[in-house]
């Protein structure tokens, strides 16, 4: 079996090779006005490198960020909104609040499709799915029209209520296809996203279409060029969930590829629980500009159908477009390496969000950045050294780095070194972080406590002990090779597709049997989308239930059996509701009806993947690294910590803290307290010496 | 910004940790009003945020708060836990305890707003206290409706009492609200959902104070507030010293009703009095004092100091006082249940004082009180069904207002498939309404127009009681011109004029049209791409191109 996969990200490509049993990876410039041209260039050199050619490669799997970029550079097509008449300004007045109180100077995300591209239909479908009134062929053509004078790339159609019914929205679809011709994209929004909340199902909508163009015309491009080279396997699609998707899914609904990457970052967490046996698991990634959380259980992330784009005011929550397609439910959190450490007007010390980045960079990175950065305060403690950082290709100066903490953090805030005030940044960061998982677990109902906490990107093996010791967690995992993140993740990713449907009725009232069909036949559907790629007899269907007590707005996902009658089932899901809700919230309500607010149906399949060898440490080789001083602020002084390469260490040896591993793309910190042995599968493992 | 001194931070640990813990504690509420949201059952709270969340010191003194929930309901609470303290002293608080009351004069400003107030116990003594509040749907009386002529109209007062006695519920009080609601479950369930994140916040609150070894908040409420008074102190230095007096006409319930505010800026502080606004009528926009000094702090912290955290220190900087007995300062038992027609009209009334102080810096005023849009229907199924429609943000120095947003009220409105979903209503239509935004070099945000019937033949009842704003539009700043006014009208031909309550007959429908924001500087100057876009777009006419913004038809400006 030979695999390739390829992570289109703004910056860079990464391609990674799976063949005989082990993998190799390629790092390229992705070249943005036509992203497959470099990715093609990367392939060929990687091929050449391990010589294997591009007709012996069985399958592609790929993911990109191309769909969010065009959303957040505006780059997407000129889409023209077909909606219900008299509601044509949804889409601009989202839920018409503030997302921030107190900034009177807020801007609010300019709407994809403007208003004189908003064209409405005189049509109206009720609550129930009853036809109020019915649309006319003859403003259907004049809108077909107008569509045509306006010289649209696409079409993005959402009614009122097609959730509950779709038929105008067909309807008018067929009939805008026949007059537009196959050139124009038409993309509805029962299809998108059939799920109520109109101003939700509206953007969904509209960024599809908006991107959808782009995407086809991307990915057609890609393929053929591919086939041009002799590739004849399969080519997959990484989505926003998780899974793996035919490239004729992702051409019809692209906007479910916008988290593609991270969701690759979140499979290769998911393949490493799975392969250590992490049945609850808590997956940090922390990068140059920010870290981001992900919560697994038995291996299987955590998925939402909430989700913003492109924010528009300093990344508050709230400023972007809301996208409800399943994507992996990850909080992302202002703060990584490059985040920036400031004194504020109130005398705080915070900490991100914004970044300095790479360029101008921290200000060891002598590249002109001047503000204190959470990579300067570890350059300050000792934690990460200055020789041979980021595998010997910068060159640090420690001595920025202190001059900057003393100056802008140190003396402001009344400490007496800047050692105490670089801990204090790596402190707050750590707070940062630990808090927002703190609070996504309370969310979620979780006991953050029990779970392993899972480490990857630069950052995430120097702050995971003292993560860990904030949460009360006593095992962390240290993945080898976690650097090239998403590309190695989309190897390990499963094929999967899943639709959900609002429901909205009592339980007491529900109709099970419409209910049961509205699930076989999601079911079948999920089903036949995978079918293409997977093998029949390895494809799993998951079935989610949303509930919650009738005139609440949060609902509670209990999963059921699709493939069993479902009316036996609704008693259970029902107690199992109260019971869920009494260990969220404490209490239950058993004298209000529980409403089935939506349920979501998953076909799922795991691909084969090759058995991977690693590469083992050689004690033989090993030379002793002289002990480095890490600064300690309890005692307010720096202690010795044991130092050890990474690659020179075989699996079943125990490092006690505080010890140092170090590796080319990051270092691990081993506080006191912890140890730290290696697995033979090359992961580290940290466990508490006394748990807490 | 001053030197923090080192009172109680002694060393270096410590300064990092009292860091780090202000950081917390502002999460703990977050997730305080998080989880209300999630359990809340109105509409109105749930989707739209009418609520708030908040830690207090052992003396009672708001430490901080969350940033989800609107100011009303934020700025009274951070004085309702002192002055519930102060009818059930803390000496006689257990653990398990929880105090509860909707008295307007000690909660938000009307019955339908609960607060609860929570200890938070650790080695036996109080430490701290959480508090939150929400509105509740229905708690009796006349319900959603200015036409109470008392507060004994407006429905179940529950004086401050025990909610809960050493974990068990008190029953009796629960059961006094219920039978007093038309919606009792629900009634039930959303002062549980108060204890339950009250109680989510304690717990968070106490494994803070184990973590970083606290046996008390002292030293960090100490920091706290040192910092916040230091960054008002510096915000306020930026204001030049001076008195300054404005005053705002509204509708009123059927006759005009005069704001006046007389604010004095000094280094310390801003005092503001209301002396010489109308006196409080017998219909139910009355605004108690503690909800009129809430958004009226609001008004003038958003404007000089919104990166200060909302805490004790940082509202005491501000000082609101009004003689009793006007509609700012409503006495018992004065209607009050749409005191938020007067209250959110103040932060307006301050911006007007503050804009002489700060020429070129205020923004224009905004469409003001949220509009409340209450139906009923009394057929076979009877329903209520309570949702907002927004009007226009007044323009900013440097941008144009934003449409059919809230302000000052932080709530939004409920979806339209969501409403008609919980009641059988139709939404005909809800559009940026054309030519209602102040002309201006900045144009203000636009109104909407809203048009709703039943779903079924039957009559419904609407309440007026807070369609504010029908005759005097938003008033534009510095040149710019004001925002159209608002207009409601049922398709029968009745025009509404006034707050009370209306039928709009089988088969009619209502139509509303809410007000715009007012323009900011001269519309002479406003750049012709946006005149030219905002034409385009029908957010302006081109007949108001022409007319207040001298833009012809050829495309460019008249010289």
């Amino acid at each position: 079996m030979t695999r390739l996969s390829i992570d289109i990200g703004g910056t860079f490509t990464d391609i990674v090779l799976e063949a005989n049993g082990r993998h190799a990876t390629h790092k390229v410039l992705t070249t943005p006005a036509r992203p497959e041209a470099g990715a093609m260039g990367g392939i060929t050199e990687l091929l050449a490198r391990e010589n294997v050619v591009l007709a012996d490669v069985d399958s592609i799997i790929h993911g990109t960020t191309l769909a969010t970029n065009a959303l957040i550079e505006r780059k997407g097509a000129r889409v023209g909104f077909v909606t219900t008449a008299g509601f044509r300004d949804i889409l601009e007045m989202r839920n018409e609040k503030r997302f921030d109180q107190y900034d009177l100077n807020i801007e609010l995300p300019q709407p994809l499709v403007s208003r004189d591209m908003r064209l409405t239909l005189d049509e109206r479908i009720l609550t129930n799915g009853d036809v109020l009134r019915g649309p006319a062929l003859r403003q259907i053509d004049a809108i077909a029209d107008d569509l045509i004078a306006r010289n649209v790339e696409a079409v993005a159609i959402g009614f009122l209520h097609a959730y509950v019914n779709p038929a105008h929205e067909v309807l008018v679809a067929e009939r805008l296809a026949q007059k537009l011709g196959d050139d124009v994209t038409i993309c509805l929004s029962a299809q998108v996203s059939p799920e109520a909340r109109e101003y939700d199902r509206f953007s969904t909508v509209c960024a599809n279409a908006y991107v959808r163009p782009l995407m086809s015309r991307y990915l057609a491009g890609f393929s053929k060029a591919l086939s041009d080279q002799g590739f004849s396997g399969s080519f997959l699609m990484m989505l926003s969930g998780g899974g793996l998707t035919t490239l004729d899914q992702a051409m019809k609904t692209p906007i479910r590829l916008v988290e593609s990457g991270p969701a690759g970052g979140v499979a290769l967490a998911a393949h490493v629980a799975r392969e250590i046996g992490s049945a609850q698991t808590l997956a940090l990634d922390i990068g140059g500009t920010t870290a981001k959380i992900c919560f697994l259980e038995n291996a299987i992330p955590q998925t939402t159908r909430k989700f913003e784009v492109a924010r528009a005011w300093r990344d508050i929550k709230g400023s972007g477009l809301p996208v409800r397609v399943p994507t992996i439910e990850l909080v992302e959190i202002g703060a990584g390496g490059g985040s920036i450490a400031k004194v504020d007007a109130l005398s705080r010390l915070t900490v991100g969000p914004k970044s300095a980045g790479a360029s101008p960079g921290p200000c060891a990175y002598q590249l002109g950045g001047t503000k204190a950065t959470l990579t300067d305060a570890h350059i300050v403690l000792g934690n990460v050294s200055p020789e041979g950082f980021s595998g010997g290709s910068i060159t640090l100066d420690p001595n920025l780095s202190v001059a900057a903490i003393e100056e802008q953090l140190a003396a402001p805030l009344g400490l007496t070194s800047a050692e105490s005030a670089a801990s204090g940044v790596v402190e707050m960061a750590d707070e940062i972080m630990a808090n927002a998982a703190r609070v996504h677990g309370l969310e979620l109902g979780k006991d953050i406590s029990r779970f392993d906490l899972l480490v990857s990107g630069g950052g995430g093996a120097l702050h995971a002990a003292r993560i860990a010791e904030k949460l009360s967690i006593d095992r962390i995992i240290v993945p080898h090779n976690a650097g090239v993140g998403s590309a190695v993740g989309f190897l390990h990713a499963p094929v999967s597709f899943e639709l959900a449907r609002s429901v909205m009725q009592p339980v007491s009232k529900l109709d099970a049997q419409a209910v049961e069909a509205a699930v076989v036949e999601a079911r079948d559907e999920t089903r036949s989308v995978i079918a293409a790629i997977a093998d029949p007899e390895a494809i799993e269907i998951t079935a989610h239930a949303e509930l919650r007590y009738a005139g609440q707005g949060q609902e509670v996902r209990l999963d059921f059996d699709a493939d069993a009658p479902f009316a036996p089932q609704l008693a259970n899901l029902e107690e199992r509701f109260h019971a869920a809700y009494r260990s969220l919230y404490k209490f239950t309500m058993r004298e209000i009806d529980v409403e089935f607010f939506s349920f979501s149906v998953t076909a799922t399949a795991h691909l084969k993947s090759s058995a991977l060898s690693i590469e083992q440490g050689d004690t033989a080789d090993r030379s002793e690294a002289p002990d480095r001083q890490v600064y300690d602020l309890d005692g307010e002084a720096f202690i010795p910590f044991h130092t050890v390469s990474r690659d020179q260490w075989m699996p079943g040896e125990t490092v006690p803290g505080p010890a140092i591993i170090t590796e080319s793309q990051t270092t691990t910190l081993i506080r006191k307290g912890w140890s730290c042995h290696k697995l033979a599968s090359g992961h580290l493992i940290l466990e508490r010496v006394q748990p807490g | 910004m001053s030197q923090p001194t080192k009172k109680h931070a002694v060393t270096d640990r410590q300064i990092i940790a009292l860091n780090v813990i202000w950081n917390r504690l502002i999460s703990v509420c977050e997730e305080q009003a998080n989880v209300l949201m999630r359990v809340a059952f109105g509409t109105i709270v749930r989707e739209a945020g009418d609520l708030s969340a908040g830690v207090f010191d052992a003396h009672g003194a708001m430490l901080a708060q969350a940033v989800t929930g609107t100011p009303g309901h934020v700025n009274t609470m951070a004085e309702s836990v002192r002055a519930m303290l102060g009818r059930i002293p803390a000496d006689t608080l257990q653990p398990g305890d929880a105090l509860v009351t909707n008295d307007p004069w000690l909660g938000a400003g009307h019955v339908f707003d609960f607060v609860v107030v929570t200890p938070a116990f650790l080695d036996g003594k109080i430490v701290g206290y959480l508090a939150s509040t929400s509105h509740v749907v229905d708690v009796g009386g006349l319900g959603w409706s200015a036409e109470g002529r008392t507060v004994f109209e407006e429905g179940v007062v529950i004086p401050v009492s025990k909610l809960r006695r050493q974990g068990a519920l008190n029953e009796d009080i629960l059961g006094i609200i219920g039978i007093n609601s038309r919606i009792p479950k629900e009634a039930r369930g959303d002062i549980l959902s108060l204890l339950s994140c009250n109680d989510t916040g304690a717990e968070r609150l106490i494994a803070l104070m184990q973590e970083f070894n606290y046996s008390s908040l002292e030293d960090i409420a100490d920091f706290i507030f040192e910092r916040s008074r230091a960054g008002m102190a510096a915000a306020l230095a930026e204001v030049p010293n001076g008195t300054f007096s404005n005053q705002l006409e509204l509708d009123g319930y059927d006759s005009p009703i005069v704001l006046k505010a007389n604010m004095v800026i000094s280094d310390h502080q801003i005092h503001v009095d209301l002396a010489g606004s109308s006196p409080s009528i017998d219909r139910g926009i009355n605004c108690p004092l503690n909800y009129s000094i809430a958004y009226a702090a609001f008004g003038i912290r958003a404007l000089l100091a919104g990166h200060v955290p909302n805490n004790a220190a940082a509202l005491e900087a501000i000082k609101i006082t009004a003689p009793p007995g006007l509609i700012v300062s409503a006495e018992r038992p004065s209607p009050v249940t749409a005191r938020h027609v007067i209250g959110q009209a103040l932060p307006e009334l301050m911006q007007g004082c503050l804009s002489q102080a700060l020429r070129g810096k205020v923004l224009a005023e905004s469409s003001g009180a949220l509009w409340t849009i209450s139906l009923s229907g009394h057929g076979d199924t009877p329903f209520s069904s309570l949702n907002v429609a927004l009007g226009g943000m007044g323009a900013r120095p440097g941008a144009d207002g934003l449409s059919t947003t809230a302000f000052p009220s932080g709530v939004g409105s409920v979806p339209i498939e969501i409403a008609e979903s919980a009641a059988p209503v139709i939404y005909h239509s809800k559009e940026f309404a054309t030519d209602t935004g102040g002309a201006g070099r900045y144009r203000g945000g636009l109104g909407q127009r809203v048009e709703i019937g039943a779903r079924n033949r039957e009559t419904l009842k609407l309440s007026a009681a807070a369609f504010e704003r029908l005759k005097i539009g938003p008033a534009g700043r510095d040149g710019g011109l004001p925002g159209a006014p608002g207009r409601v009208e049922i398709t029968d031909g009745t025009v509404i004029d006034d707050k009370g309550n209306y039928e709009i007959p089988p088969g009619e429908r209502l139509i509303l049209r809410t007000p715009g924001g007012g323009g900011f500087g001269d519309p002479g100057l406003r750049a012709a791409d946006l005149i030219k876009r905002d034409i385009a777009e029908a957010l302006v006419s081109e007949d108001q191109g022409s007319k207040l913004y001298k833009y012809n038809s050829q495309n460019r400006k008249e010289q």
